[in-house]
Protein backbone atom coordinates (compact mmCIF):
# COMPACT_ATOMS: atom_id res chain seq x y z
CA UNK A 1 0.00 0.00 0.00
CA UNK A 2 1.28 3.47 -0.81
CA UNK A 3 1.44 6.27 1.73
CA UNK A 4 -1.32 8.73 1.18
CA UNK A 5 0.43 12.03 1.59
CA UNK A 6 0.51 15.22 -0.39
CA UNK A 7 4.20 15.76 0.38
CA UNK A 8 4.55 13.71 -2.80
CA UNK A 9 4.07 16.97 -4.66
CA UNK A 10 7.29 18.34 -3.18
CA UNK A 11 9.16 15.37 -4.64
CA UNK A 12 7.68 15.73 -8.10
CA UNK A 13 7.95 19.53 -8.08
CA UNK A 14 11.36 19.76 -9.83
CA UNK A 15 10.11 17.48 -12.60
CA UNK A 16 6.92 19.52 -12.90
CA UNK A 17 8.96 22.73 -13.18
CA UNK A 18 11.29 21.39 -15.87
CA UNK A 19 8.47 19.89 -17.93
CA UNK A 20 6.44 23.05 -17.37
CA UNK A 21 9.25 25.06 -18.93
CA UNK A 22 10.00 22.83 -21.92
CA UNK A 23 6.52 21.37 -22.38
CA UNK A 24 3.67 23.38 -20.94
CA UNK A 25 4.87 26.93 -21.69
CA UNK A 26 5.55 26.15 -25.38
CA UNK A 27 2.23 24.36 -25.57
CA UNK A 28 0.34 27.37 -24.25
CA UNK A 29 2.27 29.55 -26.70
CA UNK A 30 1.13 27.48 -29.69
CA UNK A 31 -2.45 27.44 -28.43
CA UNK A 32 -2.27 31.23 -28.25
CA UNK A 33 -0.73 31.62 -31.72
CA UNK A 34 -3.21 29.27 -33.32
CA UNK A 35 -5.98 31.87 -33.12
CA UNK A 36 -4.02 34.68 -34.78
CA UNK A 37 -2.87 35.75 -38.20
CA UNK A 38 0.79 36.57 -37.59
CA UNK A 39 3.09 38.36 -40.03
CA UNK A 40 5.66 39.41 -37.52
CA UNK A 41 5.25 38.60 -33.86
CA UNK A 42 4.48 42.22 -32.89
CA UNK A 43 1.65 42.60 -35.39
CA UNK A 44 -1.06 39.99 -35.14
CA UNK A 45 -4.79 39.80 -35.70
CA UNK A 46 -7.32 37.68 -33.94
CA UNK A 47 -8.98 35.45 -36.49
CA UNK A 48 -10.65 32.90 -34.26
CA UNK A 49 -10.73 29.34 -35.48
CA UNK A 50 -10.01 30.09 -39.13
CA UNK A 51 -6.77 28.09 -39.24
CA UNK A 52 -8.50 25.10 -37.66
CA UNK A 53 -11.33 25.29 -40.18
CA UNK A 54 -8.85 25.46 -43.01
CA UNK A 55 -6.89 22.43 -41.78
CA UNK A 56 -9.84 20.24 -40.86
CA UNK A 57 -11.62 21.21 -44.07
CA UNK A 58 -8.67 20.31 -46.28
CA UNK A 59 -8.51 17.01 -48.08
CA UNK A 60 -4.74 17.08 -47.78
CA UNK A 61 -4.94 16.87 -43.99
CA UNK A 62 -7.25 13.88 -44.01
CA UNK A 63 -5.19 12.17 -46.69
CA UNK A 64 -2.02 12.51 -44.57
CA UNK A 65 -4.01 11.47 -41.52
CA UNK A 66 -5.10 8.31 -43.32
CA UNK A 67 -1.59 7.55 -44.53
CA UNK A 68 -0.10 8.05 -41.06
CA UNK A 69 -2.76 5.82 -39.50
CA UNK A 70 -2.12 3.08 -42.05
CA UNK A 71 1.62 3.39 -41.54
CA UNK A 72 1.33 3.16 -37.75
CA UNK A 73 -0.96 0.14 -37.99
CA UNK A 74 1.44 -1.70 -40.30
CA UNK A 75 4.38 -0.80 -38.08
CA UNK A 76 2.60 -2.07 -34.97
CA UNK A 77 1.40 -5.25 -36.70
CA UNK A 78 4.97 -6.10 -37.67
CA UNK A 79 7.07 -4.76 -34.80
CA UNK A 80 5.06 -5.95 -31.81
CA UNK A 81 4.77 -9.66 -32.80
CA UNK A 82 8.33 -9.63 -34.18
CA UNK A 83 9.64 -8.01 -31.00
CA UNK A 84 7.90 -10.63 -28.84
CA UNK A 85 9.19 -13.44 -31.04
CA UNK A 86 12.79 -12.21 -30.90
CA UNK A 87 12.58 -11.69 -27.14
CA UNK A 88 11.45 -15.32 -26.80
CA UNK A 89 14.37 -16.47 -28.95
CA UNK A 90 17.06 -14.86 -26.80
CA UNK A 91 19.29 -17.58 -25.39
CA UNK A 92 19.30 -18.53 -21.72
CA UNK A 93 23.01 -18.32 -20.96
CA UNK A 94 24.01 -15.07 -19.27
CA UNK A 95 26.96 -14.30 -21.52
CA UNK A 96 24.88 -14.60 -24.70
CA UNK A 97 21.95 -12.62 -23.29
CA UNK A 98 24.10 -9.53 -22.85
CA UNK A 99 25.85 -9.86 -26.20
CA UNK A 100 22.60 -10.48 -28.10
CA UNK A 101 20.81 -7.55 -26.49
CA UNK A 102 23.73 -5.23 -27.16
CA UNK A 103 23.95 -6.22 -30.84
CA UNK A 104 20.20 -6.04 -31.32
CA UNK A 105 20.15 -2.54 -29.79
CA UNK A 106 22.78 -1.13 -32.17
CA UNK A 107 20.27 0.40 -34.64
CA UNK A 108 18.97 2.62 -31.83
CA UNK A 109 22.34 4.41 -31.74
CA UNK A 110 22.33 5.68 -35.32
CA UNK A 111 21.60 9.43 -35.59
CA UNK A 112 18.09 9.71 -37.00
CA UNK A 113 19.04 11.82 -39.99
CA UNK A 114 21.55 9.12 -41.00
CA UNK A 115 18.96 6.37 -41.09
CA UNK A 116 17.46 7.24 -44.49
CA UNK A 117 21.00 7.77 -45.85
CA UNK A 118 21.99 4.32 -44.61
CA UNK A 119 19.05 2.66 -46.32
CA UNK A 120 19.44 4.61 -49.53
CA UNK A 121 23.07 3.60 -49.57
CA UNK A 122 22.09 -0.01 -48.93
CA UNK A 123 19.74 0.14 -51.93
CA UNK A 124 22.23 1.89 -54.20
CA UNK A 125 22.43 -0.18 -57.41
CA UNK A 126 26.22 0.34 -57.72
CA UNK A 127 27.59 0.17 -54.19
CA UNK A 128 24.75 -1.07 -51.99
CA UNK A 129 24.66 -4.62 -50.65
CA UNK A 130 20.91 -4.95 -51.24
CA UNK A 131 20.93 -2.74 -54.32
CA UNK A 132 23.18 -5.22 -56.11
CA UNK A 133 21.28 -8.35 -55.04
CA UNK A 134 17.64 -7.26 -55.16
CA UNK A 135 17.26 -6.40 -58.88
CA UNK A 136 17.97 -10.04 -59.76
CA UNK A 137 15.02 -10.95 -57.53
CA UNK A 138 12.63 -8.65 -59.34
CA UNK A 139 13.19 -5.43 -57.40
CA UNK A 140 12.81 -2.53 -59.87
CA UNK A 141 15.80 -0.20 -60.20
CA UNK A 142 13.44 2.77 -60.37
CA UNK A 143 11.64 1.73 -57.16
CA UNK A 144 11.21 5.38 -56.25
CA UNK A 145 8.46 5.61 -58.87
CA UNK A 146 6.44 2.88 -57.22
CA UNK A 147 4.17 3.55 -54.25
CA UNK A 148 4.33 -0.02 -52.95
CA UNK A 149 8.12 -0.19 -53.07
CA UNK A 150 8.59 3.17 -51.36
CA UNK A 151 6.22 2.15 -48.58
CA UNK A 152 8.04 -1.15 -48.27
CA UNK A 153 11.40 0.57 -47.87
CA UNK A 154 10.09 2.97 -45.21
CA UNK A 155 8.38 0.19 -43.27
CA UNK A 156 11.40 -2.12 -43.37
CA UNK A 157 13.55 0.82 -42.31
CA UNK A 158 11.30 1.56 -39.34
CA UNK A 159 11.19 -2.13 -38.39
CA UNK A 160 14.98 -2.16 -38.49
CA UNK A 161 15.25 1.00 -36.43
CA UNK A 162 12.73 0.32 -33.68
CA UNK A 163 12.02 -3.40 -33.25
CA UNK A 164 15.03 -3.52 -30.90
CA UNK A 165 13.22 -1.34 -28.40
CA UNK A 166 10.25 -3.73 -28.37
CA UNK A 167 12.67 -6.65 -27.94
CA UNK A 168 14.40 -5.03 -24.95
CA UNK A 169 11.08 -4.12 -23.34
CA UNK A 170 9.60 -7.61 -23.82
CA UNK A 171 12.75 -9.37 -22.72
CA UNK A 172 12.89 -7.36 -19.49
CA UNK A 173 9.31 -8.40 -18.72
CA UNK A 174 10.10 -12.08 -19.44
CA UNK A 175 13.01 -12.10 -16.99
CA UNK A 176 10.77 -11.43 -13.98
CA UNK A 177 8.75 -14.64 -14.45
CA UNK A 178 9.73 -16.96 -11.55
CA UNK A 179 11.24 -20.30 -12.56
CA UNK A 180 8.58 -22.09 -10.49
CA UNK A 181 5.92 -21.06 -13.05
CA UNK A 182 7.78 -22.91 -15.78
CA UNK A 183 8.30 -25.95 -13.53
CA UNK A 184 4.59 -26.04 -12.72
CA UNK A 185 3.80 -25.81 -16.44
CA UNK A 186 6.22 -28.67 -17.18
CA UNK A 187 4.54 -30.84 -14.54
CA UNK A 188 1.15 -30.10 -16.08
CA UNK A 189 2.57 -31.14 -19.46
CA UNK A 190 2.01 -27.75 -21.07
CA UNK A 191 3.43 -27.29 -24.55
CA UNK A 192 5.43 -24.26 -25.67
CA UNK A 193 2.30 -22.55 -27.03
CA UNK A 194 0.45 -22.98 -23.74
CA UNK A 195 3.45 -21.72 -21.78
CA UNK A 196 3.49 -18.65 -24.00
CA UNK A 197 -0.25 -18.09 -23.93
CA UNK A 198 -0.86 -18.58 -20.20
CA UNK A 199 2.45 -17.72 -18.52
CA UNK A 200 4.58 -15.46 -20.69
CA UNK A 201 1.99 -13.36 -22.51
CA UNK A 202 0.10 -12.23 -19.38
CA UNK A 203 3.40 -10.99 -17.92
CA UNK A 204 4.00 -9.02 -21.10
CA UNK A 205 0.74 -7.07 -21.08
CA UNK A 206 2.00 -4.04 -19.16
CA UNK A 207 5.18 -3.69 -21.12
CA UNK A 208 3.42 -4.31 -24.43
CA UNK A 209 1.01 -1.52 -23.65
CA UNK A 210 3.95 0.82 -23.18
CA UNK A 211 5.65 -0.50 -26.32
CA UNK A 212 2.45 -0.01 -28.34
CA UNK A 213 2.06 3.52 -27.00
CA UNK A 214 5.64 4.53 -27.81
CA UNK A 215 5.73 2.84 -31.19
CA UNK A 216 2.29 4.10 -32.20
CA UNK A 217 3.01 7.72 -31.41
CA UNK A 218 6.54 7.77 -32.80
CA UNK A 219 5.50 6.16 -36.06
CA UNK A 220 2.31 8.22 -36.34
CA UNK A 221 4.43 11.37 -36.17
CA UNK A 222 7.38 10.03 -38.18
CA UNK A 223 9.28 12.99 -39.58
CA UNK A 224 13.05 12.86 -39.83
CA UNK A 225 13.37 9.36 -41.22
CA UNK A 226 10.59 8.97 -43.74
CA UNK A 227 10.82 12.15 -45.79
CA UNK A 228 14.36 11.87 -47.22
CA UNK A 229 13.72 8.36 -48.57
CA UNK A 230 11.61 9.62 -51.43
CA UNK A 231 10.73 13.25 -50.60
CA UNK A 232 7.19 12.21 -49.69
CA UNK A 233 6.71 10.75 -53.14
CA UNK A 234 5.81 9.30 -55.50
CA UNK A 235 3.01 11.84 -55.87
CA UNK A 236 2.77 12.49 -52.16
CA UNK A 237 2.07 8.81 -51.40
CA UNK A 238 4.40 8.91 -48.39
CA UNK A 239 3.49 12.37 -47.08
CA UNK A 240 2.81 11.74 -43.40
CA UNK A 241 1.20 14.07 -40.86
CA UNK A 242 4.36 15.53 -39.38
CA UNK A 243 5.81 16.43 -42.79
CA UNK A 244 3.14 19.09 -43.41
CA UNK A 245 3.83 20.59 -40.01
CA UNK A 246 7.57 20.55 -40.62
CA UNK A 247 7.12 22.37 -43.92
CA UNK A 248 5.01 25.10 -42.32
CA UNK A 249 7.51 25.57 -39.51
CA UNK A 250 10.34 25.89 -42.01
CA UNK A 251 8.32 28.63 -43.76
CA UNK A 252 7.68 30.31 -40.38
CA UNK A 253 3.90 30.28 -40.85
CA UNK A 254 3.18 30.85 -37.17
CA UNK A 255 -0.62 30.67 -37.23
CA UNK A 256 -1.21 27.56 -39.36
CA UNK A 257 1.70 25.64 -37.84
CA UNK A 258 0.44 26.48 -34.35
CA UNK A 259 -3.07 25.33 -35.18
CA UNK A 260 -1.65 22.12 -36.61
CA UNK A 261 0.50 21.60 -33.49
CA UNK A 262 -2.57 22.00 -31.29
CA UNK A 263 -4.56 19.51 -33.38
CA UNK A 264 -1.70 17.01 -33.20
CA UNK A 265 -1.38 17.55 -29.48
CA UNK A 266 -5.08 16.80 -29.07
CA UNK A 267 -4.52 13.49 -30.85
CA UNK A 268 -1.59 12.84 -28.49
CA UNK A 269 -3.68 13.60 -25.41
CA UNK A 270 -6.42 11.29 -26.62
CA UNK A 271 -3.94 8.47 -27.17
CA UNK A 272 -2.35 9.06 -23.75
CA UNK A 273 -5.79 9.03 -22.16
CA UNK A 274 -6.73 5.74 -23.85
CA UNK A 275 -3.38 4.38 -22.69
CA UNK A 276 -4.09 5.28 -19.06
CA UNK A 277 -7.57 3.75 -19.32
CA UNK A 278 -6.12 0.55 -20.71
CA UNK A 279 -3.49 0.53 -17.99
CA UNK A 280 -6.18 1.01 -15.35
CA UNK A 281 -8.06 -2.00 -16.74
CA UNK A 282 -4.89 -4.12 -16.65
CA UNK A 283 -4.18 -3.10 -13.06
CA UNK A 284 -7.75 -3.93 -11.99
CA UNK A 285 -7.47 -7.28 -13.72
CA UNK A 286 -4.18 -8.23 -12.07
CA UNK A 287 -5.13 -7.02 -8.58
CA UNK A 288 -8.49 -8.80 -8.90
CA UNK A 289 -6.67 -12.06 -9.52
CA UNK A 290 -4.27 -11.51 -6.64
CA UNK A 291 -6.98 -11.18 -3.99
CA UNK B 1 8.60 -33.08 -34.29
CA UNK B 2 7.74 -29.39 -34.27
CA UNK B 3 8.43 -29.10 -30.57
CA UNK B 4 11.74 -30.93 -30.74
CA UNK B 5 13.03 -28.57 -33.42
CA UNK B 6 11.97 -25.45 -31.48
CA UNK B 7 15.42 -24.56 -30.06
CA UNK B 8 16.85 -24.86 -33.56
CA UNK B 9 14.13 -22.62 -35.02
CA UNK B 10 14.75 -20.09 -32.27
CA UNK B 11 18.45 -19.92 -33.03
CA UNK B 12 17.80 -19.48 -36.75
CA UNK B 13 15.22 -16.72 -36.16
CA UNK B 14 17.56 -14.90 -33.79
CA UNK B 15 20.51 -15.06 -36.18
CA UNK B 16 18.34 -13.93 -39.07
CA UNK B 17 17.23 -10.92 -37.04
CA UNK B 18 20.78 -10.10 -35.96
CA UNK B 19 21.89 -10.28 -39.60
CA UNK B 20 19.04 -7.93 -40.54
CA UNK B 21 19.97 -5.53 -37.72
CA UNK B 22 23.62 -5.49 -38.77
CA UNK B 23 23.15 -5.27 -42.55
CA UNK B 24 22.90 -1.46 -42.86
CA UNK B 25 25.73 -1.12 -40.33
CA UNK B 26 27.94 -3.41 -42.40
CA UNK B 27 27.15 -1.29 -45.45
CA UNK B 28 28.04 1.83 -43.47
CA UNK B 29 31.32 0.38 -42.27
CA UNK B 30 32.35 -0.79 -45.75
CA UNK B 31 31.70 2.61 -47.35
CA UNK B 32 33.42 4.42 -44.51
CA UNK B 33 36.67 2.72 -45.56
CA UNK B 34 36.31 3.56 -49.26
CA UNK B 35 37.48 6.75 -50.94
CA UNK B 36 34.39 8.19 -52.61
CA UNK B 37 35.69 11.55 -53.83
CA UNK B 38 38.92 12.14 -55.75
CA UNK B 39 41.65 13.29 -53.39
CA UNK B 40 45.39 13.50 -53.92
CA UNK B 41 47.10 10.17 -53.41
CA UNK B 42 43.98 8.00 -53.21
CA UNK B 43 42.04 6.47 -56.09
CA UNK B 44 38.27 6.64 -55.97
CA UNK B 45 36.93 3.28 -54.89
CA UNK B 46 40.07 2.08 -53.15
CA UNK B 47 40.34 1.14 -49.51
CA UNK B 48 41.51 3.96 -47.30
CA UNK B 49 41.62 5.28 -43.77
CA UNK B 50 41.41 8.79 -45.14
CA UNK B 51 37.78 9.25 -44.15
CA UNK B 52 38.51 8.63 -40.50
CA UNK B 53 41.56 10.85 -40.67
CA UNK B 54 39.28 13.46 -42.25
CA UNK B 55 37.13 13.57 -39.13
CA UNK B 56 40.15 14.41 -37.04
CA UNK B 57 41.39 17.06 -39.46
CA UNK B 58 38.05 18.89 -39.73
CA UNK B 59 37.68 21.38 -36.88
CA UNK B 60 33.88 21.49 -37.34
CA UNK B 61 33.55 17.75 -36.94
CA UNK B 62 35.83 17.69 -33.93
CA UNK B 63 33.84 20.38 -32.17
CA UNK B 64 30.61 18.60 -33.16
CA UNK B 65 31.75 15.53 -31.22
CA UNK B 66 32.59 17.67 -28.22
CA UNK B 67 29.23 19.48 -28.45
CA UNK B 68 27.31 16.21 -28.62
CA UNK B 69 29.11 14.78 -25.61
CA UNK B 70 28.62 18.05 -23.72
CA UNK B 71 24.87 18.36 -24.25
CA UNK B 72 24.18 14.70 -23.54
CA UNK B 73 26.20 14.99 -20.34
CA UNK B 74 24.36 18.17 -19.25
CA UNK B 75 21.04 16.54 -20.10
CA UNK B 76 21.85 13.55 -17.89
CA UNK B 77 22.96 15.88 -15.08
CA UNK B 78 19.58 17.64 -15.20
CA UNK B 79 17.40 14.60 -15.81
CA UNK B 80 18.65 12.14 -13.18
CA UNK B 81 18.54 14.38 -10.06
CA UNK B 82 15.11 15.67 -11.05
CA UNK B 83 13.75 12.23 -11.94
CA UNK B 84 14.86 10.38 -8.79
CA UNK B 85 12.61 12.19 -6.26
CA UNK B 86 9.71 12.15 -8.74
CA UNK B 87 10.14 8.42 -9.36
CA UNK B 88 10.28 7.87 -5.60
CA UNK B 89 7.06 9.81 -5.11
CA UNK B 90 5.23 7.91 -7.88
CA UNK B 91 6.49 4.62 -6.52
CA UNK B 92 5.80 5.10 -2.81
CA UNK B 93 3.25 7.84 -2.24
CA UNK B 94 -0.23 8.52 -3.39
CA UNK B 95 -1.10 12.18 -3.60
CA UNK B 96 -3.90 14.27 -5.04
CA UNK B 97 -3.67 14.15 -8.84
CA UNK B 98 -0.80 11.64 -9.06
CA UNK B 99 -2.44 9.62 -11.84
CA UNK B 100 -3.24 12.73 -13.86
CA UNK B 101 0.27 14.01 -13.42
CA UNK B 102 1.73 10.74 -14.65
CA UNK B 103 -0.62 10.91 -17.64
CA UNK B 104 0.61 14.44 -18.37
CA UNK B 105 4.22 13.23 -18.20
CA UNK B 106 3.46 10.39 -20.60
CA UNK B 107 1.73 12.86 -22.93
CA UNK B 108 4.89 14.97 -23.02
CA UNK B 109 7.03 11.89 -23.72
CA UNK B 110 4.98 11.04 -26.77
CA UNK B 111 4.75 14.62 -28.00
CA UNK B 112 6.91 14.68 -31.12
CA UNK B 113 9.52 17.47 -30.95
CA UNK B 114 8.28 18.88 -34.26
CA UNK B 115 5.01 19.93 -32.56
CA UNK B 116 6.85 22.19 -30.11
CA UNK B 117 9.86 23.34 -32.15
CA UNK B 118 8.63 26.85 -32.94
CA UNK B 119 7.65 27.98 -29.42
CA UNK B 120 10.65 26.27 -27.86
CA UNK B 121 12.90 28.13 -30.27
CA UNK B 122 11.24 31.43 -29.29
CA UNK B 123 11.27 30.69 -25.59
CA UNK B 124 14.90 29.66 -25.66
CA UNK B 125 15.97 32.68 -27.70
CA UNK B 126 14.31 34.98 -25.19
CA UNK B 127 16.15 33.09 -22.44
CA UNK B 128 19.34 33.44 -24.46
CA UNK B 129 20.14 29.72 -24.67
CA UNK B 130 19.88 29.02 -28.41
CA UNK B 131 23.07 28.04 -30.22
CA UNK B 132 24.41 26.55 -27.02
CA UNK B 133 24.67 23.00 -25.81
CA UNK B 134 22.67 23.95 -22.73
CA UNK B 135 19.60 24.74 -24.85
CA UNK B 136 19.57 21.31 -26.51
CA UNK B 137 20.19 19.62 -23.17
CA UNK B 138 17.18 21.36 -21.65
CA UNK B 139 14.90 20.74 -24.65
CA UNK B 140 15.70 17.03 -24.57
CA UNK B 141 14.30 16.83 -21.03
CA UNK B 142 10.90 16.87 -22.74
CA UNK B 143 11.23 13.19 -23.61
CA UNK B 144 14.11 12.05 -21.37
CA UNK B 145 12.60 13.15 -18.07
CA UNK B 146 9.32 11.18 -18.39
CA UNK B 147 11.12 8.06 -19.60
CA UNK B 148 13.67 8.36 -16.75
CA UNK B 149 10.93 8.68 -14.17
CA UNK B 150 9.29 5.61 -15.62
CA UNK B 151 12.48 3.49 -15.59
CA UNK B 152 13.58 4.62 -12.10
CA UNK B 153 10.09 4.10 -10.75
CA UNK B 154 10.33 0.45 -11.78
CA UNK B 155 13.66 0.04 -9.99
CA UNK B 156 12.41 1.74 -6.81
CA UNK B 157 9.21 -0.33 -6.78
CA UNK B 158 11.36 -3.48 -6.90
CA UNK B 159 12.82 -2.58 -3.49
CA UNK B 160 10.69 -3.85 -0.60
CA UNK B 161 8.77 -1.16 1.21
CA UNK B 162 9.94 -2.54 4.59
CA UNK B 163 13.30 -0.94 3.93
CA UNK B 164 11.75 2.54 3.94
CA UNK B 165 9.89 1.79 7.14
CA UNK B 166 12.92 0.47 9.05
CA UNK B 167 14.89 3.53 7.96
CA UNK B 168 12.14 5.86 9.16
CA UNK B 169 12.06 4.04 12.52
CA UNK B 170 15.81 4.61 12.73
CA UNK B 171 15.11 8.30 12.46
CA UNK B 172 15.87 8.94 8.80
CA UNK B 173 13.95 11.70 7.08
CA UNK B 174 12.69 10.97 3.58
CA UNK B 175 15.34 13.04 1.75
CA UNK B 176 18.10 11.54 3.90
CA UNK B 177 16.68 8.06 3.31
CA UNK B 178 16.75 8.64 -0.47
CA UNK B 179 20.34 9.89 -0.33
CA UNK B 180 21.82 7.36 2.12
CA UNK B 181 19.80 4.18 1.60
CA UNK B 182 17.88 4.29 -1.65
CA UNK B 183 20.53 5.66 -4.02
CA UNK B 184 23.11 2.92 -3.39
CA UNK B 185 20.33 0.33 -3.87
CA UNK B 186 19.21 1.65 -7.23
CA UNK B 187 22.69 2.46 -8.57
CA UNK B 188 22.33 0.01 -11.51
CA UNK B 189 18.97 1.61 -12.26
CA UNK B 190 20.56 5.03 -12.39
CA UNK B 191 23.19 3.72 -14.78
CA UNK B 192 20.53 2.18 -17.04
CA UNK B 193 18.50 5.40 -16.96
CA UNK B 194 21.54 7.47 -17.84
CA UNK B 195 22.23 5.12 -20.72
CA UNK B 196 18.73 5.51 -22.13
CA UNK B 197 18.96 9.30 -21.75
CA UNK B 198 22.22 9.17 -23.65
CA UNK B 199 20.69 7.01 -26.35
CA UNK B 200 17.55 9.06 -26.98
CA UNK B 201 19.40 12.36 -26.74
CA UNK B 202 22.42 11.47 -28.87
CA UNK B 203 20.38 10.58 -31.95
CA UNK B 204 17.69 13.26 -31.78
CA UNK B 205 17.77 15.77 -34.62
CA UNK B 206 14.65 17.97 -34.65
CA UNK B 207 15.46 20.06 -31.57
CA UNK B 208 19.15 19.83 -32.33
CA UNK B 209 18.53 21.38 -35.74
CA UNK B 210 16.27 24.25 -34.72
CA UNK B 211 18.29 25.18 -31.63
CA UNK B 212 21.70 25.33 -33.32
CA UNK B 213 21.67 27.60 -36.35
CA UNK B 214 25.12 29.09 -35.95
CA UNK B 215 26.87 27.51 -33.03
CA UNK B 216 26.95 24.45 -30.84
CA UNK B 217 26.10 22.03 -33.66
CA UNK B 218 26.00 18.37 -32.59
CA UNK B 219 27.23 15.45 -34.72
CA UNK B 220 23.91 14.86 -36.47
CA UNK B 221 23.89 18.45 -37.73
CA UNK B 222 27.55 18.31 -38.69
CA UNK B 223 26.67 15.28 -40.83
CA UNK B 224 23.85 17.26 -42.44
CA UNK B 225 26.29 20.01 -43.29
CA UNK B 226 28.43 17.48 -45.18
CA UNK B 227 25.67 16.86 -47.71
CA UNK B 228 26.01 19.21 -50.65
CA UNK B 229 26.67 19.45 -54.36
CA UNK B 230 29.40 16.82 -54.16
CA UNK B 231 28.84 14.73 -51.10
CA UNK B 232 31.78 12.76 -49.79
CA UNK B 233 29.63 9.81 -48.80
CA UNK B 234 32.65 7.93 -47.48
CA UNK B 235 33.31 10.70 -44.99
CA UNK B 236 29.61 10.85 -44.09
CA UNK B 237 29.59 7.13 -43.31
CA UNK B 238 32.84 7.43 -41.35
CA UNK B 239 31.33 10.19 -39.20
CA UNK B 240 28.19 8.13 -38.68
CA UNK B 241 30.24 5.08 -37.72
CA UNK B 242 32.38 7.15 -35.37
CA UNK B 243 29.26 8.71 -33.83
CA UNK B 244 28.05 5.25 -32.89
CA UNK B 245 31.28 4.35 -31.12
CA UNK B 246 30.66 5.97 -27.71
CA UNK B 247 27.17 4.47 -27.64
CA UNK B 248 28.40 1.04 -28.66
CA UNK B 249 31.04 1.08 -25.91
CA UNK B 250 28.44 2.08 -23.32
CA UNK B 251 26.02 -0.49 -24.72
CA UNK B 252 28.51 -3.32 -24.23
CA UNK B 253 29.46 -2.06 -20.79
CA UNK B 254 25.77 -1.97 -19.82
CA UNK B 255 24.68 -5.13 -21.62
CA UNK B 256 23.90 -7.20 -18.53
CA UNK B 257 21.81 -4.44 -16.99
CA UNK B 258 19.92 -3.46 -20.14
CA UNK B 259 17.05 -5.84 -19.78
CA UNK B 260 16.47 -4.77 -16.21
CA UNK B 261 15.77 -1.22 -17.26
CA UNK B 262 12.11 -1.63 -17.90
CA UNK B 263 10.62 -3.39 -14.90
CA UNK B 264 6.97 -2.61 -15.08
CA UNK B 265 5.28 -1.23 -12.04
CA UNK B 266 1.89 0.17 -11.31
CA UNK B 267 1.39 3.85 -10.90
Amino acid sequence: MKDSTNTGWIFVLPAVLVLGLVGLVPLITVINYSFFEIFILDARFWIGTEWYDAIIGSERFWASFGRSTLFSMLVLLIQIPLGIAIALCIPRRKFWIGVTLAVVALPLLVPWNMIPSLWLSLLDPDTGILGRILPSMGWPVDWKLSVVHTWLVIIVMDVWHWTSLVVILCYSALTIIPASYYQAAAIDGAGPWQVFRFIQLPKLYHVLLMAILLRFMDSFMIYTEAFPINAGGPNGATMFLAVDLGEEIKAFNYGPSAARSVLYFMIILMVAWMFSKAQGKLDDGSSGKAT
Amino acid sequence: MLIRSLPFVKTVVLWAFIAFACLPLVQMTIISFIATLPKPGVDVGSMTLRNYAGIWEDANLRSAFINSIAYVFINICITIPVAIPAAYAFSRMSFVGDKHLFLAFIAFRITPPVVLTLPIFQLFSSLGIVNSVFGIALAHCLFNLPISIWILQGFISAIPKEMDETAFLDGYSRPRFIWKVLLPQIAPGIAVTAFFCFMFSWVEVVFARILTTTNGKPISMAINALFGFQTDIGLVMAVAAASMMPGAVLLFAMRNHLSRGFKIGKV
